[in-house]
């Protein structure tokens, strides 16, 4: 080997040992959550977007023909079905419209104040989680249709997510099952509060309930509304499963099959969606200090 | 007069820059495609590597098509689009490739059932990589039932796909546009 041939070698080991070291710093430095990286994380998504949706036509379109081929050879007994859960949405139709009634009744009793009122705006999902490793989809609008980070995202089904990135056109969501996902739940046949915590697969498992909750197999799980960045009364899904002190709960969003999404825009006042720091809304007190462990503020803003 | 033959003959390409850039690009479309397959409610949450058997296959047989720059650009892109640890897959791609240059020289007299196997081992090991880094930097373990099957079906998908590319690769040949 000639000597230019041995420092062609050099230089191109020493190359590639250090395009690793990159490749292996930048697993460390993406989760450090540092604003470069992060915007040129939204840019890129922006750019490749586009292309995946262009890519993604055909498949989609692949998809459409075998779902349309699978619905008609079950059209008889799907309609026998439609026709069966018309007639039962149309009493759950009369008993809303009652409680509605006694609702409004009880709160102009109790003075309670509304949640402010969110706009949705209606947008396509461009990708589907693909990967083991994260549960995050990317959407078609971003900050031109007024939607900002930390905005829930729903289907008539409920909660499917909230939004983590906001590009100028498009938004990426992390869903319920994503690993990193947390919400705050209650329990709706109790009004128990806990936790949904993703595991990047079907299903999120629910922690921190309280021992007397005692939840059971069917039980609606909905959003609580604590923190204040999700409304609360989202279906967010129902327990499925109760093993061993585990409780899973299955989404009540068919997440392997969304189309369209709603981003609930607006709700946000009084939050700073750019720094969601557990520390500004929430302060630990000494345990046994008295009857509340933990001060904050409320729905309306106010410290208590 | 100039000799009229000139004009009709192929163009000679010296620089493999031209074959490097499809290459690439082939890559990276794969990438999108595995993207898009993640629509289909089968392949929700785990769909097949489809990046990684191009990259494996043209590493063994025409390694200067892909070089390692390439093979990071498609696995970051992988990253963007499908992980959340990004460049884990990158990392591990890169690693893979390393360890399957070391070994070219034997896996080239392989028979594709030997392969296939190699190529097992190459997969799970890439996943295995990027669930310990992942678990790791997030301090939780995924589900495990999605990881073994994207193994599962990058597995039973290389075949087809190897015959997919033989195809392509011998069909550009025939055209003179491959060696």
């Amino acid at each position: 080997m000639r000597v230019s041939d041995k420092a062609k070698v050099r230089q191109r080991r020493i190359t590639h040992g250090l395009l690793v070291l990159f490749s292996f710093s930048l697993m460390f430095l993406g989760k450090a959550d540092i604003a470069a990286l992060q915007k040129i994380r939204t840019g890129s998504s922006g750019f490749l977007a586009p292309i995946v949706d262009v890519i993604s036509a055909p498949i989609r379109g692949i998809e459409t023909m075998i779902e349309g081929m699978r619905t008609v050879a079950s059209l008889r007994a799907e309609n026998v079905r439609l026709q069966g859960e018309n007639e039962l949405l149309k009493r759950w139709k009369r008993r809303a419209e009652i409680l509605e009634n006694e609702n409004r009744q009880l709160r102009s009793v109790t003075g309670a104040i509304n949640a402010k009122n969110r706009v949705p705006i209606t947008a396509r999902a461009v990708t589907a989680p693909g990967g083991a490793f994260a549960h995050t989809v990317l959407l078609q609008h971003g900050r031109d249709a007024g939607i900002e980070r930390g905005n829930p995202v729903v289907t008539a089904d409920g909660l499917v997510g909230i939004t983590i990135e906001v590009g100028v056109s498009y938004s990426r969501i992390l869903m319920v099952t994503d690993i990193n996902a947390r919400i705050p739940v209650i329990l709706a046949t109790s009004s128990w509060p806990g936790l949904t915590v993703g595991k990047n697969g079907a299903y999120l498992e629910l922690q921190f309930l309280p021992d007397e909750a005692s939840p059971k197999i069917g039980d609606l799980v909905l959003t609580s509304g604590h923190g204040g960045v999700l409304p609360s009364g989202i279906p967010v899904g129902r327990v499925d499963s109760i093993e061993n002190g585990t409780i899973l709960v299955k989404p009540a969003v068919d997440l392997r099959n969304i189309g369209y999404v709603s981003i609930m825009t607006g709700g946000l006042d009084g939050i700073d969606t750019k720094k969601l720091s557990l520390e500004k809304f929430y302060t630990p007190l000494p345990v046994g200090d008295g009857v509340r462990l933990l001060e904050g503020l409320n729905s309306a803003g106010k410290r208590q | 007069m100039k000799d009229q033959r000139s004009y009709f003959e192929t163009a000679d390409f010296q620089s493999a820059l031209p074959y490097q850039f499809l290459a690439g690009a082939v890559g990276l479309c794969l990438v999108f495609i595995e993207v898009g397959m993640a629509q289909m409610p089968v392949f929700y949450g785990a769909s097949p590597l489809l990046s990684w058997i191009f990259v494996y296959y043209i590493r063994l047989y025409h390694v200067s098509l892909l070089p390692v720059g390439t093979v990071f650009l498609i696995g970051l892109i992988g990253d963007l689009l499908l992980s959340d640890v990004l460049g884990g897959r990158a990392t591990a791609m890169i690693l893979a490739i390393y360890v399957t240059d070391a070994r070219r020289a034997r896996l080239e007299q392989y028979d594709f059932g030997s392969l296939w196997f190699d190529f097992v081992i190459f997969t799970a090991g890439i996943l295995i990589f990027q669930l310990f880094f992942f678990s790791i930097i997030n301090l939780a373990i995924p589900s495990l039932s999605a990881i073994l099957f994207q193994l599962g079906v990058t597995i039973i998908l290389f075949p087809i796909s190897f015959f997919l590319i033989t195809l392509s690769h011998r069909l550009l040949q025939r055209l003179g546009l491959a060696s």
